[in-house]
């Protein structure tokens, strides 16, 4: 096991430096003039050459991304925001936390939805709870999250009145003056974001799980158990479940860490500041530093769940670690 | 059986949870409510949204767009500044840190400002002269993200202002500063200099407040207005509290103001939540597609909880009168008939705005309504005043910005009026991120781009000499972006700016009927609305047209 942590932390690391080369080259040597931008308007020609020696624009590129790597590793420094000068890192750190908030309250939100609907289409299959089921799977693939964000935010937070429209407060108390907080505003808040989740993902989940947990239910050992005259509730949670739940724990981790990059419409819907949010508004407005910092945080994110998910998988099924 | 009974005992709990959520929150915010229904107007929070935007900078030495200026309006104190009143009252100066309004030398080119005594900056330190001398070199020091003082010649109206843009200077040698006595050495006498100084530029800041080489300027800092900055998270949120320093007579109704931007949102749930009294006001006002169904709900503007203000500016097409077939008058003059105003002012919905064919706005001097080309599309006329100049010119580039549904209908719909007087045109994109950048910049290759122009100050030399006088022209920033030169109708400007009382206001009105009779550099298309929705619980609405925003200072909550 510990031979399988060390290979996954090396690939871990070596991942996220490929991932920062291709981020960097993308966005620093790509656009016209990073320094043109930085420099904004009505940049002469002697500002503007002090504005890339600033940026290190002036020197070669692996130059340029040596100091980039420094700077984060040494300083956790991301850069500073071309449009209004504030620290990535701040921007991240802002971000972030709506980002996650959203992202893990929803995937609590749809596991706990689509997991039982998922069981019991797969034990009850072509059964009304199944066709149901299946409707709602159809209606969550095909409807977009804007449209769902919407119709919920209209139906439930304005007709009702039973949450708020949009908006958000942070989880912990402070933050900036005038601005609430606390957890049961945190969560009243999300409710209906982490419900757009849950209708977005939860159809995918409930397919996945249902297909898995009628295969399993066919396996080998599935029939030993029944025959050694195990109860079916000991047959469906010690031996279909732990087998089924593998590659939903899989997509899970990778749906975690890159819906942690941006979940761009339903933080739009529901005026959410969150890194998706920051992303597209920076990309509009070549704030090249922010989109770089939430890129690298995104592949960090994404990078961090797949090695969780690796360890999970391995603590679950020991095949794994056998064969690496 | 059993297992039903999980599936379903979980889904009850889950939603019982969310029920619990929702009412317990619920009841608390009703609760608040009544409270504080019963209090005075004063106090309270006043919850303000920016929908599809956000502040560029709230550091007055670089604000330079009507939002901004919406905030600094509350947090600032100038020498001269307008009143909380609405309609045209609202947009007479009165002397706020000045004692009165400032003594005139004979020649009038030395203006005197003594200040009132005991005025004080939020974190208790005295407003001084210094204060403003100071506000003037950071508008205009190079040492300054942008030197947006440049754009309004401002540099050219002071004694020793030019030397120090140019950085020969440490100070503006024609300012003066000791103690509460401010005096401005003019180059030439300026009957528009007091107007300029109701700018929000020109609010009080410490003599000590740095220059700053980031667009975002300095994001806090001591300010003498009714408010103060108390947090600026750029691109998210703003928050003023009350300056318990400020006796002025400007109102500070709510305790607080809280300013969240949303760049990414429509506006369309923050009308929700106005109507849900869940948000007070939102700065992006109404989304367009919605103010038909947000008029019929709330009896139509400006009676309950709709209102519809106008502007204090003039949306145009801009010609650029440097490049072919746009530099040809009689072309220029054939679009002002063939393009037509009111179709496009209704692609912006109900109350948008009104059409205009003149440069100048309601309110200002020597506004003089008239109508040179009409509102709606003449094809037989653009042709008879084109004649020869239409046959076989070249085609007009349409430069629009494509990010914006209402601009890139705006330039279909251009290009096809166009072809009513056989001529072609190409849709040239903008980049997303710099529009003003290529528009601004000698040597455009842009035929026509949607633009306008909202009143920095309530003087017609802002309107016509800011945009129109050629001698500006450089090689990139250019104001006058129409490449417009006409050195009879910058000696007409030169006299009409030196005029003053009913002969500078007639003079105006005589350049404003002649620039577009004339030479018809641009094709001034309408006066627009600000369409905005109040929740509920707002109270005392106070709109100003200088800043097309209600004031958020006057606006109570309590």
């Amino acid at each position: 096991m510990v031979q399988f942590l060390i290979r996954r932390i090396f690939w871990a690391f070596f991942l996220f430096f490929v991932a920062t080369i291709i981020t960097y080259i993308i966005f620093f040597v790509i656009p016209t003039d990073p320094a043109q931008i930085a420099c904004g308007v009505h940049c002469v020609p002697a500002i503007l050459k002090q504005v890339r020696h600033s940026l290190h624009l002036d020197l070669p590129i692996y130059q340029q991304y040596w100091i980039f790597v420094w700077n984060m590793v040494k300083h956790q420094s991301l850069g500073y925001s071309f449009v209004n000068g504030a620290s990535v890192r701040w921007v991240i750190g802002q971000d972030a936390p709506v980002t996650a908030s959203l992202v893990f309250g929803g995937a609590v939100f749809w596991l706990a939805l689509s997991i039982p609907i998922g069981i019991l289409s797969a034990l009850r299959p072509r059964s009304i709870v199944d066709r149901f089921a299946m409707v709602f799977v159809l209606v969550g693939i095909s409807a977009p999250a804007v449209w769902i964000g919407l119709i919920l935010a209209y139906l439930i937070g304005f007709k009702l009145g039973w949450t708020p429209i949009a908006g958000y407060c942070n989880l912990l108390p402070g933050g900036a003056a005038g601005t609430c907080s606390g957890p049961a505003e945190w969560a009243y808040h999300l409710i209906l974001p982490w419900m757009t989740f849950m209708f977005l993902f939860a159809a995918l989940y409930v397919r996945l799980i249902r297909a898995n947990v009628m295969e399993t239910m066919t396996e080998d050992y599935v029939r030993t158990a029944r025959a050694k005259g195990a109860s079916a509730q000991r047959v469906l949670f010690q031996h279909v479940l732990r087998n089924s739940m593998l590659p939903v724990v899989t997509i899970l981790g990778m749906d975690i860490g890159l819906a942690l990059g941006g979940a761009v419409f339903t933080e739009t819907v529901f005026q959410l500041r969150g890194l998706g949010s920051d992303l597209v508004q920076s990309a509009f407005k070549d704030d090249l530093p922010v989109v770089v910092g939430v890129v690298v945080f995104a592949t960090l994110a994404v990078i961090v769940f797949n090695f969780l998910v690796d360890v999970a998988y391995a603590w679950l099924d020991p095949r794994i670690r056998l064969n690496t | 059986m059993r297992r039903k009974h999980v599936l379903s005992l979980l889904m009850l709990s889950m939603g019982v949870a969310l029920l619990i959520a929702a009412t317990t929150v619920g009841v608390a915010s009703s609760a608040n409510a009544k409270v504080s229904s019963a209090k005075s107007l004063k106090g309270g929070v006043l919850h303000v949204a920016q929908s599809a935007g956000s502040f560029d900078t709230l550091d007055p030495g670089l604000a330079y767009v009507t939002n901004d200026w919406e905030v600094l309006y509350s947090t600032g104190l100038n020498l001269v500044n307008f009143p909380n009143k609405a309609g045209q009252a609202g947009s007479q100066l009165f002397p706020e840190a000045a004692k009165s309004f400032p003594t005139i030398s004979k020649n009038g080119t030395t203006v005197t400002f003594h200040l009132r005594s005991g005025l004080k900056f939020d974190d208790g330190s005295p407003v001084t002269a210094a204060s403003y001398q100071r506000a003037w070199e950071r508008i205009l020091s190079p040492k300054m993200y942008a030197q947006y003082g440049i754009f309004d010649q401002l540099n050219k109206m002071v004694v020793g202002a030019q030397a120090f843009t140019d950085g020969k200077t440490q100070h503006i040698s024609g300012i003066s500063a000791k103690g509460l006595t401010l005096t401005f050495h003019l180059t030439k006498p300026n009957p528009t200099f007091v107007s300029i100084l109701g700018m929000q530029w020109f609010n009080a800041v410490k003599p000590s407040m740095k220059y700053s080489k980031v667009s975002s300027g300095i994001l806090k800092y001591p300010s003498a207005g009714p408010y103060y900055i108390a947090t600026n998270q750029p691109g998210r949120t703003v928050v003023l509290k009350r300056n318990k320093y400020y006796h002025g007579p400007r109102l500070a109704n709510p305790n607080e103001i809280v300013i969240n931007s949303y760049p990414n949102s429509n506006g369309e749930a923050a009308l929700l939540q106005i109507e849900k009294n869940q948000l007070d006001f939102d700065m992006g006002g109404v989304p367009a597609d919605d103010v038909a169904k947000v008029a019929k709900t709330y009896g139509g503007p400006n009676k309950g909880q709709f209102h519809v203000g106008g502007q204090a500016c003039i949306i145009w097409e801009a010609f650029n009168n440097a490049k072919a077939p746009t530099n040809n008058v009689n072309v220029r003059k054939a679009l002002n008939y063939a393009i037509g105003r009111t179709p496009i002012i209704r692609l912006l919905g109900p109350y948008a705005g009104s059409a205009s064919d003149q440069i100048l706005v309601k309110g200002l001097p020597g506004y003089k309504k008239f109508s040179a080309y009409g509102n709606y599309p003449n094809f037989a006329k653009a042709k008879a005043v084109g004649g020869s100049a239409l046959n076989g010119a070249p085609a007009l580039n349409i430069y629009y910005n494509q990010a914006s549904t209402f601009r890139t209908n705006e330039a279909q719909f251009e290009k096809a009026q166009l072809a009513h007087i056989g001529l072609t045109a190409n849709l040239e994109p903008s980049n997303p991120t710099d529009y003003y950048g290529p528009l601004e910049t000698k040597g455009t290759d842009y035929n026509i781009a949607h633009s306008g122009w909202c009143a920095d100050y309530f003087d017609p030399f802002d309107f016509i000499n800011v945009n129109f006088d050629g001698r500006s022209i450089q090689p990139t920033g250019n104001v006058d972006y129409f490449y417009f030169n006409n050195s009879k109708f910058n000696s007409m400007m030169d006299h009409a700016a030196s005029l003053s009382g009913t002969a500078r206001a007639n003079a105006y009105a005589a350049l404003d009927k002649t620039l577009m009779t004339k030479y018809a550099p641009a094709f001034p298309l309408y006066v627009p609305t600000f369409r905005y929705l109040t929740a509920k619980r707002v109270k005392n609405v106070i709109y100003s047209n200088y800043f097309g925003y209600p004031i958020l200072n006057a606006m109570s909550v309590g």
